[in-house]
């Protein structure tokens, strides 16, 4: 894999910079969607008590 | 500007690989582009086979070919074929091969990535076929009978294909979502100088809200079956409620994935439209920014309308007021899409060649397709329509022509731009013709089924349904089977065929047309100046 | 009314196969012209089943009214847009040498139809949400009564259970086979839902596996069963007659194979319904706590039926299960096992599959299931399980 050329390395930082604002949303999403944590600490709870 | 100056330097750089590797390796987006609608197109017949073998056995009542199980399976894995596998990398397909030739960049943003979330697809596509097949093999568990939705707790009593099933999602969601931050990227940092968010070609537009829908839901639907997973395997409760959990949360997260997913599925063919219509009745768009407008509207109800597919789980009478009246707001943009789609043919020279006629279609069973969805948008008429035929009608409408025919429409109006031929005009119009017709034979009775009180995903039925099942059946077959003459139409187009100008279309504007076609490997390395 | 007597003979009176073929055959050529006509005209597609069946609740009569209101404004701007597009394709054409008119988006018309059309398209909005949140009113909470009548409807996989709350019957409802219904084939249960016309009715919803939906079109009641959960609905019947509807939500391998039957009756017949199902619950108690020691004959002779309405669905009639999802009882570990075990799984069921416990049969119909199973299609244990020990087991 050839890296690109045509890209100013201004422009590239600013691409992977908006790359990883973007992917920083969508991790934001994922995680929120998640009831997860109270569902971790339901089965750590249950198991304490046991 | 009238086609790519290369320079020598640059021209000898970037020949082409040969072989396996220029595909392995492909940084270009033009040959991802292309890798991306092969993958399509076999997933679409993968697909068709599966809904095909649905309606073999709904021709008659009687099980007669599937036994209920492996019934089920194909309805599940037709859904996340067709959807995962064909729309959407079709989709992206024809984001790669033209978002840069429109905007005149040289190439994706990201071009390595742009690999990567090609190649992550082939992997989930052999989980998904996994998925279905493990269960055939000695042990490997019950098959997948929960239909896409895959609500628990039925999901939850599925074998290890349903784990299979959970891993294909993550896969096709990455793949989704890493070409999604590829072509925002692009998008917003890639343009030529000049063209400003507002001087965007309209396809480009459709697909920057598509991305941005895709990385807002996409990681919603990967937390729901994550947590599904670690109710099948992990003893936690999230979807049970006999360990405090809520089987109907579920169907939350899915929908509030599922329904802006339907969006992410029609938007790019809107987009396909806005260039297709305008080219065809040669004259410009009708309504560029209300079309923007409306498109930006879609997205934003479209977020917070999901529950509409949950109507009778039992929710407050304020909550169903709710998503029934903003479900039913949607056709405000969308009313204006049509319309704009219509005054733009409006007192145009129109011709009717291929792309054209499928655009006319979409524009008349969109329209038929989005009606039904106002009816069923009715909370109390809801609860009779609710997973009836009615419902598999509706979406089948929406979909066909929404997303589907605006792909076949994209096809046929960049294929010579592509390859450098034209297709064969009077095969084109004979494929239009017997799909569109067996399109209706297939999914109009499937109303009055419906209506009439045929459950969906049964495998079988009482007689008093007999009739309009053997007519959506034939036409089902008829529609399968003409898919066998597009893609016959596609590969006499590759090897060979009238030679393609650079401009194909007499009413064809905007950058790619521009190029050369085929266009150069690399296209743009100088960037045009837009006024 | 001429279509509800269509429906009948059509439903009620099994014709034979041929016949019913016979008539299909005669009234598929008149499809194509009925089905575009009948967008049109709501009333008239009734009679040749492209609409829903005739309502049978007072709530029903409602939808069905909104039904037909959205559905006729969608064909009026349907044929509007049809009429448009069909105008313009005819016309605007560039074989008939008509120029493109370049500046029609820049006409006054171009730069204000984003208000325009927005202003219409929510006229039409409002009209349909406006009716849409009156019937929605009415339709959706249940009065708040004092005599409303009570029936909990539980979802298994494949059969429902109706508990008339008010009067302390259960009633389980199964599909018959082919070889029993006939031409009501996936229409027809062994056990009617009974209720009575000109009552509110409560109907609780609830699942004890995975999700279904219970759907009558004449009731125009749709709600899903979820396990842990109740949902309401409400109906007051206003006509005698037999209604059949189907489970709506995708509830495994026999989804297609779980009918709803309900069968409307003035309350008069309902109280000697009543009355009847009382009998037979307490004879069924007297006999089941007699304190005998029952003979393997007798109790293969209880256990054959009850095994096959209760047991066969999944374990098939012949024993062989359809594995992997429903394992084989003939030769299986736990059936020639054990007594012990085998009486524990059908009590509590198994978690995580689809074999629920069964602890709600009393002692005498389990005793004798289990036994059956122990000693039909070549399992030939010998054993004889007593309803003492299955009381023992619980």
């Amino acid at each position: 894999m050839r890296i690109p050329d045509y890209q100013t390395a201004e422009l590239r930082r600013k691409n992977v910079r908006l790359a990883w604002g973007l992917a920083g949303l969508a991790l934001f999403f994922l995680v929120t969607s998640f009831p997860f944590w109270t569902g971790i600490f339901r089965i750590v709870g249950t198991q304490a008590i046991q | 500007m009238s086609t790519t100056t290369l320079t020598h330097d640059e021209a000898h750089h970037h020949e082409a690989p040969k072989g396996w590797k220029r595909w392995l390796f492909s940084t270009n987006h033009k040959d991802i582009g292309t890798l991306y609608l092969f993958f399509a197109l076999i997933m679409l017949f993968l697909g068709g086979a599966s809904a095909m073998l649905i309606r073999m056995e709904l021709f008659q009542p009687g099980i007669q070919l599937l036994d209920p199980d492996l019934y089920n399976n194909l309805v599940t894995n037709h859904a996340l074929i067709m959807i995962f596998g064909a729309v959407m990398p079709a989709a992206a397909g024809l984001a790669n091969w033209m978002i840069p030739m429109m905007i005149g960049a040289p190439d994706m943003a990201l071009p390595r990535m742009n690999n990567l979330s090609f190649w992550v697809l082939p992997a989930a596509a052999t989980m998904l076929i996994l998925s279905f097949v493990v269960p055939f093999f000695p042990g490997g568990g019950t098959q997948i009978n929960t239909g896409w939705t895959i609500y628990p707790p039925l999901s939850v009593q599925v074998g290890m294909s349903m784990d299979f099933l959970i891993f294909a999602i993550h896969l096709l969601g990455i793949s989704s979502v890493l070409a999604s931050i590829n072509i925002i990227v692009t998008l917003l940092n890639m343009r030529a100088p000049g063209m400003t968010l507002m001087k965007m070609p309209m396809f480009c537009w459709t697909w920057l809200v598509t991305a941005f829908l895709l990385i807002l839901v996409i990681p919603v639907l990967a937390g729901g079956v994550t947590m599904l997973l670690f109710d099948r395997h992990f003893g936690t409760s999230f979807f049970d409620a006999a360990g405090g959990g809520d089987p109907v949360l579920f169907q939350h997260l899915f929908w509030f994935f599922g329904h802006p997913e339907v969006y992410i599925l029609l938007l790019p063919s809107i987009g396909v439209l806005s260039h297709v219509i305008p080219t065809f009745a040669r004259k410009p768009l009708f309504g560029y920014k209300s079309m923007v407008g409306a498109m930006l509207a879609v997205a934003t109800i479209g977020m917070v309308v999901w529950a509409h597919h949950q109507y009778t789980v039992g929710m407050s009478l304020g909550a169903v007021t709710y998503f029934m009246i903003g479900t039913i707001l949607i056709s405000i943009p969308v009313g204006l899409m049509v319309f704009n789609f219509i005054a733009t043919m409006w007192r145009g020279a129109m011709t009717f060649e291929t792309p054209m006629l499928f655009a006319v279609g979409i524009v008349l069973m969109f329209t038929f397709g989005g009606l039904s969805g106002v009816m069923l948008a009715v909370v109390p008429a809801d609860m009779q329509y609710h997973d009836s035929m009615f419902v598999v009608a509706h979406f089948h409408y929406v979909l066909m022509p929404g997303a589907v025919f605006g792909l076949f429409a994209g096809v046929f109006y960049w294929l010579p731009k592509w390859t450098g031929h034209m297709y064969d005009e009077k095969l084109g119009k004979l494929f239009f013709w017997t799909n569109v017709i067996s399109f209706n034979i297939t999914f109009f009775p499937q109303h009055f089924l419906g209506l009439a009180g045929m459950p969906r995903r049964i495998v079988d039925y009482n007689m008093i349904f007999t009739e309009f099942n053997v007519i959506s059946s034939i036409g089902a077959m008829i529609f399968g089977l003409s898919h066998l003459l597009f893609l016959y139409i596609i590969f006499k187009t590759i090897r060979g065929g009238k030679k393609a100008e650079g401009r194909s279309w007499e009413g064809a504007k905007g950058l790619e047309w521009e190029l050369d076609s085929p266009p150069a490997f690399h296209t743009w390395t100088v960037a045009p100046q837009i006024k | 009314m001429h279509n509800n007597q269509k429906r009948e003979t059509r439903n009620f009176k099994p014709d034979s196969i041929c016949r019913v073929i016979q008539t299909n055959r005669s009234r598929l050529p008149g499809f194509w012209l009925i089905a575009p006509l009948s967008l049109a005209m709501g009333d008239a597609a009734a009679e040749y089943g492209l609409n829903f069946p005739e309502p049978a609740a007072n709530v029903a009569q409602e939808i069905f009214d909104i039904h037909m209101m959205t559905m006729g404004i969608a064909t009026f701007l349907l044929i509007i847009v049809f009429a448009i597009v069909f105008y313009s394709i005819y016309f605007h054409r560039k074989s008939r040498g008509y120029e493109a008119d370049q500046e029609f988006h820049n006409s006054w018309f171009g730069n204000w139809s984003w208000v325009i059309v927005p202003v219409m398209v929510l006229g039409v909005d409002l009209t349909i949400a406006g009716k849409a949140d009156a019937v929605l009113k009415k339709v959706w909470d249940v009065p708040k009564e004092e005599n409303i009548m009570d029936v909990k409807v539980t979802g298994h996989q494949w059969w429902w259970e109706f508990d008339y709350l008010d009067h302390g019957i259960k009633v389980e409802s199964r599909f018959v086979p082919a070889e029993e219904s006939g031409d009501l084939y996936l229409r027809e249960v062994d056990n009617r839902l009974v209720l009575p016309t000109g009552v509110k009715i409560r109907f609780l919803h609830t699942s004890a596996d995975v999700l279904h939906a219970f759907w009558v079109p004449e009731l125009a009641v749709k709600k899903d069963a979820i396990p842990g959960y109740v949902t309401e609905t409400w109906a007051e019947l206003n006509r005698e007659g037999v209604f059949r509807g189907q489970c709506a939500e995708i509830c495994g391998t026999w989804h297609s194979r779980m009918p709803i039957v309900v069968e409307s009756v003035s309350q008069e017949k309902f109280a000697a319904w009543v009355d009847d199902q009382n009998a037979i619950k307490l004879a069924a108690a007297a006999e089941a706590s007699v304190d005998k020691t029952w003979s393997m004959d007798e109790l293969m002779a209880k256990g054959k039926p009850l095994y096959d309405t209760k047991c066969a669905a999944c374990h098939q009639v012949n024993g062989v299960g359809l594995p992997p999802a429903f394992p084989p009882l003939a030769g299986s570990a736990i059936a020639t096992g054990a007594i012990a075990d085998h009486l524990d799984i059908v009590i509590k069921g198994k978690e995580g599959t689809a074999m629920q416990p069964w602890g709600s049969l009393n002692d005498l119909e389990i005793a004798a299931i289990v036994t059956y199973e122990r000693n039909a299609w070549d399992n030939n244990t010998g054993d004889v399980v007593q309803p003492a020990d299955v009381k023992q087991a619980r």
